[in-house]
């Protein structure tokens, strides 16, 4: 059996999660690179569906286990699946990818710690390449290895990108930041096979049970949907301050509410708007800081944003080293102003078109 | 109910001390703190030892150093401490770390419940919680945000996309601590008064906060530290700095530089 990348798919009463598709994406760049297949991965109850949208987004064996037990995301029974998966492999996938969601991050580890092999975290790009290791402090793992997984993620603390390897092992495992990776073009036509899965569960993997799943809509801070974030830091002053960052959020079609650490630490707004390290990583397509200096624990959560807008009074401050447009002045004045001019009737302001940025 | 709890002595990213010219940390010279989202799993042991009477001890692996994040747990009001330190621990990724501490945790006396912080703020993977939990085969519950003990379960509402879920589970359990779960109480002045005990009494301290080695808890060197380690950092590189290309608008009267700053903005993003 030639080499294989497998892909963990996310879904969600029957519907496949975004993050699967862009998965998909990826894991077939690797996969053309390495000449592997590329399989995916998917478990529920009356799935059966699915396989042909993931079939048209890149894999070429879909394995399918549908099972009452699994209609809803389990850590147990998903990795009862999984291991029996890659377990009955003739030989190990070369690469596993997940999703680097609540799902991705709860079974990932758990997995990559039994099969005892590599888990990168939260990647924000893959690639292939060769590594020559000469350890001399650890002898037993000196060599050139070819057709490594390349896992690299940012260290954040210490505004670096780190390339982080495991050729020692296969699978070699990553998990994959939602919203960075692309998603292939559907191609109906492609054609895959359809594998579906003995689904054998042992009393132990049942013995977490979910009472109850509430997802909201609409109700909740949807950051991550979010066309335009505008987003308020220490420098708004007080929690009045997010009335103002409220309207200008409101000007949009698709706008909401984000948020500095340090403004959540302040008691001015909750915890669902922060942005950043401790808080949501985002990337629509606008965003507006408001009053936040850009340290590097708020950049790692928005710096991907297709357009970053900053306001600050302070023309050194950080932000304005990584932002796309910024406007040196008092929020307190900007903002006021850039809802007027948005609620101007006569005279339109010359916005840009998107395809100008 | 016999509680541990999991924290991490991590570098202080606010602080200047110890930040290198090209951005990496010199950790002999940063500053130290608790990783914050520990607080978080610490407030959670403590929380249920409160509601439901208990033991708390707060384990970490580190250089001597760390039982200086040991102090601050027992000034929160953990029970015992134990230190989890040896040379052979360098450069253990998480697999190595999740099983060096279950290892110490083995050691250390059958449990109800580890509370482990969502992850750290100088690795950021989250993933220990859940190695760890494979390593001592008990079930998880990660992003954990509230919870109730009910009659040996653990019923917890944890956080997902968009939304909770409720789960519940029997103990022992390994629970992974959501940082918008209940903030850290303050320090309690009887915990403080112990931690200055501690500091003078040599005798009562080293019942207290226990050092071991991985001798001690009877862990297989070859599967700590760096051999222990299936990845390693290949490589790292500065992210770029956009530094320059940002358009700046100021000076002018704030009608005119807003007007400007337009065109930052896609016209199709802006309602009608």
């Amino acid at each position: 059996m030639s080499k294989q990348v497998l892909i963990f798919v996310e879904q969600v009463a029957g519907t496949i999660q975004p993050v699967a598709f862009e998965l998909l994406g990826a894991g077939r760049l690797l996969a053309e690179k390495l000449g592997a297949t590329l399989g995916a991965v998917v478990m529920g109850d009356g799935i059966g569906h699915l396989s042909a949208h993931l079939i048209a987004y890149g894999a070429d064996n879909v394995y399918i286990a549908d099972h009452p037990e699994l209609a809803s995301y389990r850590t147990l029974p998903f990795r009862r699946v999984l291991i029996d998966l890659i377990e009955g492999f003739a030989e190990a996938p070369h690469i596993v990818l997940f999703g680097s969601t609540t799902t991705g991050r709860d079974i990932a580890p758990r997995l990559a710690a039994y099969l005892e092999t590599g888990l990168t975290a939260d990647c924000t790009e893959l690639d292939i390449g060769s590594y020559n290791h000469t350890n001399a402090f650890d002898p037993a793992k000196i060599g050139l290895y070819e057709n490594c997984l390349y896992a690299i993620r940012p260290s954040f603390g210490e505004s670096l990108k780190a390339r982080i390897l495991g050729p020692w092992k296969n699978p070699q495992m990553a998990t994959v930041r939602p919203g960075v990776m692309a998603a292939l073009f559907p191609d109906t036509d492609r054609t895959g096979t359809v594998i579906p899965m003995a689904v054998n569960l042992r009393p132990e993997d049942l013995q977490v049970v979910v009472l109850e799943t509430v997802r909201a809509v609409g109700e909740l801070v949807n950051l991550a949907n979010a066309d335009v974030i505008v987003s308020g830091g220490y420098g708004l002053g007080s929690a009045e301050g997010f009335t103002l960052i409220q309207e200008l959020a409101d000007c949009f079609k698709n706008g909401a509410v984000g948020s500095s650490r340090k403004a959540v630490d302040a008691g001015w707004i909750s915890h669902a708007h922060q942005v950043g390290q401790t808080g949501k990583t985002v990337r629509p397509k606008l965003y507006i800081a408001c009053g936040i200096s850009g340290a590097i624990q708020h950049r790692v959560g928005m710096d991907k944003s297709v357009t970053i807008l900053a306001v600050n009074r302070d023309s050194a401050a950080p932000i304005f080293k990584f932002a796309h447009h910024g406007i040196v002045g008092d929020l307190y004045q900007v903002l006021p102003e850039l809802i007027r001019q948005f609620k101007k009737p006569i005279s339109q302001p010359t916005y840009a078109t998107s395809t100008s940025l | 109910m016999n509680i541990f709890v999991l924290i991490k002595q991590v570098p202080d990213q606010g602080s200047k001390a110890g930040v290198n010219a090209d951005g990496t940390i010199d950790r002999a010279k940063a500053k130290r703190m608790l990783n914050p989202f520990d607080r978080f799993a610490l407030e959670a042991a403590l929380s249920t030892k409160r509601r439901y009477g208990g033991i708390v001890t707060a384990i970490t692996m580190g250089p001597p150093p760390a039982v200086e994040i040991l102090y601050e747990a027992i000034a929160h009001g953990v029970d015992g401490a134990i230190l989890l330190s040896d040379r052979r621990l360098a450069a253990s990724d998480t697999l190595a770390t999740a099983y060096a501490l279950s290892q110490t945790v083995r050691w250390a006396g059958a449990f109800d419940l580890v509370f482990c912080g969502l992850q750290t703020t100088d690795g950021d993977t989250a993933q220990v919680g859940p190695q760890l939990a494979e390593r001592l085969k008990v079930p998880q519950i990660t992003y954990c945000e509230s919870f109730e003990i009910i009659e040996g379960h653990i019923q917890a509402s944890r956080v997902i996309e968009g939304g909770t879920q409720t789960v519940k589970s029997p103990l022992p359990a390994v629970v992974t601590v959501a940082n918008s779960a209940e903030r850290l109480a303050y320090k309690t002045l009887r915990g403080a008064q112990r931690v200055q005990q501690l500091q003078r009494d040599e005798e009562a301290r080293k019942q207290v906060i226990r050092t071991v080695t991985l001798d001690d808890i009877e862990a297989v060197p070859d599967r700590c530290g760096l051999k222990g380690s299936p990845t390693i950092v290949a490589a790292t590189e500065k992210v770029g700095e956009i530094g320059g290309s940002c358009i700046i608008y100021q000076g002018r009267s704030i009608e005119g530089l807003v007007q400007d700053a337009l065109v930052a903005i896609p016209r199709e993003l802006v309602q009608a």
